[in-house]
């Protein structure tokens, strides 16, 4: 029997190399795809629970699942958004890694 | 508040004046002699006020409330009009009227002539103000403004240094007489309820149940007449305020604001007279300050301060007199010297004008040939002052030197010396200006001074002859009879002044600088220097360290502290700003951590 | 009445920024706002007690939150000594060479903010109106002053901010410890909570606390005075008036307002603490005016000084000592706010403010002269101007307080050392009008020139306060008795 927990485990795995990837990839592209890695893992953790609480009646409480839908959307715009800095940043320095775009220190 | 005829002439003796200062200051200024006639119009009708005053024998005025705080605090603008003040009233509005007239000749040619008569005026506006209050405070609003006056009128030539530093000199050294007077006014006040002079004679036993809180007091009280009487510790700003116009001298300096101390003490002699204690503490200081200025008055070469130190002198004998209690004693003396003082100043300032502002008496000499009038009236009043009958200056000094020969010896002694040597400078100054040669082209070549200012002298003179005459005075004040040891007194002080007026001018006759040379006394005992060295530790090294602890040590350790502080953690956050997004995002997840452990597993 | 007071310097200072000629907009709105506050102090019933000329708009209802104004006693002493200065502030303003309107705006804004804080009555917008005015001082000093003006601006506003904050952090403990059921900032409310059962002790000595030492910041309390005389040094003498004058007296009238009222066994709590540290104004600061060498320096350090007298009337906590000190504030405004113009205008003409280069003065400024000397004189204490009333009452009313004949307290000890002061600021003020006035004149004054004929208006205007006090101070102390006397009789 596939139960919850099941799915959290999955979830974190997923959300920890998504992490990981964020910490220890030079490439700002692949910095995103991590970022994108632990959306979906935020993603599988709440369809996971909205999927096995069943309230009192029978019926599935969707308003995680609404919540997905949301996040799947915001993910998109953030995708968009942030592929357009990486492009306007890799004109100005013809760089994409990460370690290399630091003048915002003091 | 009413006005009638009867009641409202005190509010007029006082208000005259005032009007006359607010006119010149604000519209006249331009005008000179428009602004010296308002100025003698105004003293004249204060004057001629105070002579109605003085025959109502039943007078008040209505009162008029300056603060009124829930009767805790009641200070009322009211007058007293009892003998004592009705007679200031004469003595003040008559040798400032005199003065007045003397001024319209002396500061002819003056260019702050508005200026000055303005300030009189505003004089005698304050000092009248002293002589009709009725209660502490108003007494004290009157006596700074006295000092204020007195600081505008010294420094009338303001472009001269030394004027400058002589009006400030006068005002603070009077300010710290001040200080002490004002603190026995708060302690009389809380002790008895009120500060109004009746109601404190109601309640003085509540203040006499304790002697040495009276004492205290009492002394301080006395401080303020210190100041502005010019007793010792704090005389020595009277020789200074010479530098101010001659009138100036004479009225403020001689016959009204000095004597403002001693009609001080004679108005609260209830409160003095109850303890033994500080009744021999004024009569000592009176004593010393007698002596002292007698000595100091033998080698001084300046006309003015030869009489500025007699004048501390005089002023001494007056509180002498007081401390002996007998304020009829220090009464009459204040006024007959208010007589003699302001003749011999008005006619050294008659000397000065004709000789073209020149003041050293060894530049002087041989003026009783030209300056006639001038002589005759210095004389007079040279007679007076050294005591010798029939002149006022012989009953008045008499009256007090007989006092200290009943009740201390000691006293007496250095009264009787004061005598023999008031007695010495006064010949010492005569010789020298008045007899033997012309020591310089000024004294061969000065003239007589106009009759504007030779008349005030003559009626001073007949009044320093027949002032001190009991069918004269006693008509103005009590005058104080002597009980037994009738001729001894009498026959000591005219040996007193035989002896010191005949070695004073064996000494001085036909010479040309000064023989005698006592260092000490000719540097006034080194008491200025003395008082120099004071401020300077004071002024100079307190503050400066008081000026370092607050630049070095406030400044810099609370403020430059916390604005350092705030750089230093400012500094210290600043290492987190690495511009390395990884980094961040490090950062990022040990913040989600701790939160997730704060929230969840505490 | 009391809303065109307030924002009327506001109207004219948006009107100045848009564009209208900058001296005749400021001159006008100062010159109407005079007028109404002696309207007001014409019409103010002396018999009423309570606010009058209320006047209340809602802002919040959850927390009591009014756009509230009103005038007694005290509130109108304070707005008729704002009005007096800010229309002398505005008349003596030189030509300004850049940036006209701003300047003019800021000196508006300043005025309006002080107005504003005395007229509120609800503890938000009392505090906010003040807040306004901290900024534009700021930018007067930082912009058109003389000297080290940056650093000056800089310290004054982060010191006062910084008493802003401390200040905030006690006004917050204060409504919080009001009853929950009755929590306003109306200043109506917080009377009947006096006159109820009042605040817990404990809260009150730490509330009072917080309250004396924010409101010491902002009024140059000792050791907390060290931002005065530099930014008064440097600012223009506009805003120096305006702010020695005016501005810091705010958080005085915040203690007589609030604290003291509120907070009694706070007050009590902590008098001896308040007494040393005035004293430390009196003697200590006094003695470092004495050591001061230039005329600004020198003024700004005896503004600091007198502030001292005024903490004396407050801690007497008797209705003679705090009338005193309420008067002394208004006399103190007026006489700071003439020396701050003398000095201002010697400076104008000569360039420098040093007591070695000065001198003589008097002699090609007669009027200047005459106008310093008036001021000096009432600010040392002598009869016949304000000043001296007011000390009267604040020396009596501390020499009172917990007296016994059978020797010297806290206060009397401390009353003497105050009139010792009096000593001190002669010897100060004496030598500073002898060394810029009298005595012997360098050459190179010689063709310096007198102050205009107009500016003896605003001279005539400040010397008329002061005499008219002077002389008749009972006016002053019958509005403001009625005030301290519901204070201290709901608490004794």
């Amino acid at each position: 029997m596939v139960t919850l927990g099941y799915y959290l485990i999955v979830s974190g795995i997923l959300f920890t190399i998504g992490f990981a990837g964020v910490m220890l990839r030079r490439n700002i592209i692949i910095i995103l795809m991590a970022l994108e890695l632990m959306l979906n893992a935020a993603n599988l953790s709440l369809v996971a629970f909205s999927r096995f609480h069943v309230d009192p009646t029978g019926a599935p409480n969707y308003n995680a699942q609404v919540f997905v839908f949301f996040i799947i959307t915001v993910a998109a715009a953030e995708v968009a958004v942030g592929l357009a800095i990486v492009v306007a940043l890799f004109r100005l320095r013809q760089t994409t890694h990460v370690e290399d775009i630091t003048s915002l220190k003091f | 508040m009413t006005f009638t005829t009867n009641s409202s002439l005190p509010w007029l003796i006082l208000l005259l004046p005032l009007a006359s200062a607010a006119i010149i200051t604000l519209f006249t200024r331009r005008s000179k002699t428009l602004s010296a006639a308002i100025s003698v119009g105004a003293v004249l009708g204060s004057f001629l006020c105070s002579c109605a005053v003085f025959t109502k024998i039943d007078i008040s005025a209505p009162e008029f409330t300056w603060i009124d705080i829930r009767g805790t605090l009641q200070v009322p603008i009211g007058f007293i009009l009892d003998d004592l003040s009705r007679l200031m009233l004469l003595v003040v509005s008559g040798v400032g009227s005199l003065i007045h007239i003397y001024s319209l000749g002396y500061m002819r040619d003056d260019a702050g002539k508005s200026r000055y008569f303005a300030a009189l005026s505003l004089f005698m506006f304050a000092m009248l103000g002293i002589v009709l209050s009725n209660n502490f405070v108003m007494l004290f609003i009157f006596w700074e403004l006295v000092g204020f006056t007195s600081y505008v009128l010294i420094g009338h030539w303001f472009e001269r240094d030394a004027a400058a530093e002589a009006g400030k000199k006068a005002f603070i050294t009077t300010r710290i007489g001040d200080f002490g007077f004002m603190i026995g006014i708060l302690m009389i006040w809380i002790a008895s309820g009120s500060i109004v002079f009746d109601d404190i004679v109601a309640h003085l036993s509540k203040i006499t149940s304790n002697p040495t809180y009276l004492t205290i007091a009492a002394l301080l009280i006395f401080c303020g007449a210190v100041g502005k009487s010019a007793q010792f510790p704090l005389h020595v700003w009277l020789p200074d305020a010479m530098e101010g116009p001659t009138p100036v001298s004479a009225l403020i300096h001689a016959a009204t604001m000095v004597a403002a101390g001693v009609y001080l003490l004679v108005r609260v002699g209830f409160l003095i007279q109850a303890s033994q204690t500080a009744l021999l503490v004024i009569a000592w200081i009176g004593t010393i300050t007698a002596l002292l200025g007698a000595l100091m008055a033998t080698q001084q070469s300046d006309i003015k301060r030869i009489l500025a130190y007699s004048t501390i002198s005089q002023l001494g004998y007056m509180v002498m007199a007081v401390g002996l209690t007998s304020n009829e004693a220090a009464m009459f003396h204040l006024f007959t010297h208010a007589f003699f003082k302001a003749l011999l100043f008005l006619a050294a300032g008659s000397i000065i004008v004709s000789l073209h502002h020149e003041q050293d008496i060894w530049k002087m000499g041989g003026l009783s040939r030209n300056l006639k009038i001038t002589f005759a009236t210095f004389f007079v009043g040279a007679l007076a002052l050294i005591g010798c009958p029939p002149f006022s200056g012989f009953f008045s000094k008499d009256a007090i030197l007989a006092l200290a020969y009943q009740q201390n010896m000691s006293i007496f002694v250095a009264g009787l010396t004061t005598a023999l040597l008031t007695a010495f400078y006064v010949s010492r100054a005569m010789t020298v200006v008045f007899l033997g040669k012309p020591r310089s082209d000024l004294a061969r070549a000065g003239a007589e001074s106009p009759p504007v200012m030779t008349g005030p002298l003559i009626i001073l003179a007949a009044l320093a002859l027949i002032g001190g005459w009991p069918v004269f005075a006693q008509n103005f004040l009590i005058v104080p009879h002597e009980k037994e040891t009738v001729l001894t007194v009498p026959i000591l002080a005219l040996t007193a002044l035989i002896a010191g007026s005949g070695i004073a001018i064996w000494l001085y006759r036909n010479r040309d600088h000064e023989p005698l040379h006592a260092d000490l006394i000719r540097h006034r005992f080194y008491i200025d220097e003395f008082y120099q060295w004071l401020i300077r530790i004071s002024q100079e090294f307190l503050a400066r360290v008081a000026a370092f602890i607050d630049r070095w040590i406030i400044d810099l350790g609370a403020v430059r502290g916390a604005s350092g502080g705030t750089f230093g953690l400012g500094s210290l956050l600043r290492l987190f700003q690495v511009g390395n997004l990884q980094a961040y995002a490090f950062l990022f997840g040990l913040g989600i951590v701790a939160l997730i452990y704060f929230t969840i597993f505490r | 009445m009391l809303l065109f007071l307030a924002l009327c310097p506001i109207a004219a200072a948006i009107l100045i920024l848009v564009g209208s000629p900058a001296r005749f907009t400021a001159l006008v709105a100062a010159i109407l706002n005079l007028i109404v506050a002696l309207a007001l102090f014409i019409e103010f019933d002396r018999t009423a007690t309570g606010f009058q000329f209320v006047s209340s708009f809602v802002v919040s209802t959850d927390w009591g939150i009014h756009f509230a104004f009103g005038v007694d006693g005290l509130s109108l002493l304070m707005l008729l000594l704002a009005a007096l200065v800010t229309a002398a502030a505005i008349w003596f303003t030189d030509k300004i060479d850049n940036y006209e309107n701003s300047f003019y705006a800021c000196l508006l804004l300043i005025s309006a903010g002080a107005i504003g804080a005395f007229a509120s009555i609800d503890l938000f917008f009392f505090y906010a109106f003040h807040e306004l005015a901290l900024i534009p001082t700021f930018l007067l000093i930082g912009i058109w002053g003389t000297g080290n003006r940056v650093r000056a601006a800089w310290k004054i506003t982060i010191y006062l901010t910084v008493g802003s904050f401390v200040l905030l952090i006690g006004l917050i403990l204060l409504y919080q410890s009001l009853p929950a059921a009755s929590r306003s900032f109306d200043f109506r409310a917080l009377q009947s909570v006096i006159a109820g059962q009042g605040i817990a002790d404990e809260a009150q000595r730490h509330i009072y606390l917080l309250l004396l030492l924010g409101f010491g910041i902002l009024i140059s309390l000792f050791p907390f005075h060290s931002w005065a005389p530099e930014a008064y040094a440097s600012a223009p003498p506009p805003a120096a008036m305006l702010h020695a004058g005016v501005l810091k007296k705010f958080g005085l009238y915040g203690l007589l307002r609030l604290a003291i009222p509120m907070l009694p066994d706070g007050a009590h709590y902590w008098t001896q603490l308040l007494v040393i540290l005035l004293l430390g104004n009196i003697i200590y600061i006094g003695l470092v005016t004495i050591a001061q060498k230039q005329l600004d320096w020198m003024l700004g350090y005896s503004s600091v000084m007198h502030m001292g007298y005024i903490f004396l009337g407050i801690a007497s906590a008797n209705a003679i000592g705090t009338t005193g000190a309420a008067t002394l504030i208004f006399a103190h405004g007026l006489s700071i706010a003439l020396l701050f113009a003398m000095a201002g205008e010697v400076r104008a003409r000569t360039g420098t403010l040093s007591f070695n280069e000065l001198g003589g003065l008097a002699k090609v400024m007669p009027f200047a002269g005459l106008a310093f000397g008036f001021a000096a004189f009432a600010a040392i204490g002598l009869p016949g101007f304000a000043n001296f009333a007011s000390e009267i009452m604040i020396f009596f009313g501390a020499f009172r307080h917990g007296w016994e004949m059978q020797g010297f307290h806290l206060f009397q000890i401390a009353t003497v050392f105050a009139l010792w002061g009096v000593v001190i600021s002669t010897v100060y003020m004496l030598r500073a009008y002898r060394a810029t006035f009298m005595g012997t004149m360098p050459e190179r004054w010689a063709k310096v020139v007198d102050l205009g004929r107009g500016l003896r208006i605003p001279v005539a205007i400040l010397i008329a306060g002061l005499i008219s006090v002077g002389f008749f101070p009972q006016t002053v102390v019958n509005i403001i008795t009625p005030v301290i006397r519901t204070y201290f009789a709901a608490n004794k």
